[in-house]
């Protein structure tokens, strides 16, 4: 079976050489570097690992390399960026180590990169030093309101249920 | 005398969970524009307005009509010496935030529930987590979480002549540009609970208020160690909007929009990544690097019109 790579539920955004991925339903963004980029692209259901790699090695310039395209596909799995019916496949059980081995030194630049990010929830990323732990979680960052912080939920600079001192 | 004007606001999207907030008697009232979003702020002392604004977002601006996307409420009950004085309560629509017997505590919360609403609801700006100043045309982003050591650096970069943009939040337009939301800086002393926060207006540190918007010419991702030495290494456009969107408010409300404008933000500037040490000298590097950054653009400006 082809690999095929998701194309819905997704956001994407090229940027020169890397592609920015958002997963809606997972809230996770990823950056792929070219080589994963291109295998993503191409990754369409009529190509096999052996056109897709062709198609890579048209793109970069160099041999063309099946190992490469199915480290690509493995962690564009991994990212859960491929359909379902396509992870299979895709997994050779290979590691890193024996896919750069097998691949050669020469090749490391063409190495698939797929690194990820867990988008936060307003709430997250707006979390500010707030000035009363009232009807805040434990741990949101606070400083002292009262000039007593005995009397405070606020200890250490975090929120908490136990009460300051 | 205050400069709000007296509207009854009316949310854009009601609910019977906030119809009931609204019987509660409210007697003076007003609503406001910030960064594209309408608030309406509401207590039931004709007095206590004015004594809000000073909590208000920085650069709001009157609003003229009464259909807002965002209601406060701010309840103040008599005082009852036998029940532990007056009750307070504080709502953002229809949840009730606080309850209190402090107004200054209420007020306090209020200022920081208008900013974190005005920052997860604008659709004209991109709010990121950040502190910013303006140096030779261009932003300098500190994104990072609270306590992370985003004022310190930033209190640093104005004393050292940097403009004042934020301590708190970087708003970014669709062409990625910062634009200024310079409220007062929340300076601690020695960290942890029994030091509190000090705001400091930037006049205090020798510093002036940035107007305009700026293009962003570095991006600071740095973890603050004791003694460490300021070495960072370049971070691509991609890693480095991932590392951004970590600390970006509406990034699963409003993705597209989020990635847009932090690509287009990181798109000229130089972002570096390390642990830094003491703010004074990593403050001094910051500055040198970005009038690094300006030169080499001139240069290949020049360059390109000798051509």
């Amino acid at each position: 079976m082809n690999p095929v790579a998701r194309r819905k539920g997704l956001v994407v955004r090229e940027l020169p050489g890397e592609l920015l991925v958002y997963d809606l339903e997972r809230h996770q963004a990823h950056c792929l570097n070219e080589t994963a980029a291109v295998v993503f692209r191409a990754a369409d259901g009529h190509r096999s690992v052996l056109d897709i790699a062709e198609h890579l090695a048209g793109s970069s310039g160099s041999e063309a390399d099946a190992e490469v395209v199915r480290m690509a596909l493995e962690r564009l799995a991994d990212a859960r960026l491929l359909e379902s019916a396509a992870e299979a496949e895709a997994r050779p059980g290979m590691s890193r180590r024996d896919a750069m081995r097998r691949v050669g030194l020469g090749a490391a630049v063409l190495l698939p990169v797929v690194t990820s990010v867990l988008a936060p929830t307003p709430t997250e990323a707006a979390a500010t030093c707030v000035s009363s732990c009232s009807g805040q979680p434990n741990g949101t960052p606070c400083s002292c309101f009262s000039s007593d912080p005995c009397t405070e939920s606020c200890v250490s600079g975090l929120c908490s249920d136990g009460g300051g001192c | 005398m205050s400069s709000l004007p007296s509207l009854s606001p009316r949310l854009r999207q009601g609910s019977g969970r906030m119809e009931r907030i609204d019987r509660l008697g409210w007697r003076s009232a007003t609503c406001f524009d910030s960064h594209g979003l309408r608030v309406g702020l509401r207590c039931n002392q004709p007095g206590l307005l004015e004594r809000l604004e000073p909590h208000l977002p920085p650069g709001w601006k009157a609003a003229a009509s009464p259909v807002v996307d965002q209601v406060f409420s701010l309840w103040v009950g008599r005082s009852h010496p036998t029940r532990g004085g007056r009750h307070i309560h504080l709502y953002a629509g229809p949840s009730r935030r606080l309850r209190t017997s402090s107004l200054d505590e209420a007020l306090a919360l209020l200022e920081s529930e208008i900013r974190q609403g005005v920052a997860a609801g604008s659709c004209r700006r991109t709010f990121v987590h950040a502190g910013v100043v303006g140096w030779a045309g261009r932003a300098i982003l500190v994104p990072g979480r609270s306590r992370s050591g985003k004022t310190t650096l930033v209190a640093e970069l104005v004393r050292a002549g940097a403009t004042y943009y934020s301590d708190e939040f970087a708003p970014l337009d669709g062409r990625g540009r910062v634009h200024p939301f310079p409220k007062l800086l929340s300076v601690r002393g020695e960290a942890g609970c029994d030091v509190h926060v000090r705001p400091t207006r930037p006049e205090e540190l020798g510093g002036v208020v940035g107007r305009e918007p700026l293009p962003v010419g570095l991006v600071v991702l740095a973890s603050y160690r004791p003694g460490a030495d300021w070495r960072p290494v370049p971070v691509g456009p991609g890693q480095a909007v991932l590392e951004m969107l970590a600390h970006t408010v509406p990034a699963r409300l409003r993705p597209a929009a989020s990635l847009r404008a932090l690509a287009r933000a990181v798109a000229g500037a130089r972002v570096l990544k390390g642990e830094r040490g003491e703010a004074p000298e990593t403050a001094a590097k910051l500055l040198e690097a970005v009038e690094e950054r300006v030169r080499s653009s001139r240069r290949r400006a020049g360059q390109r019109g000798m051509r």
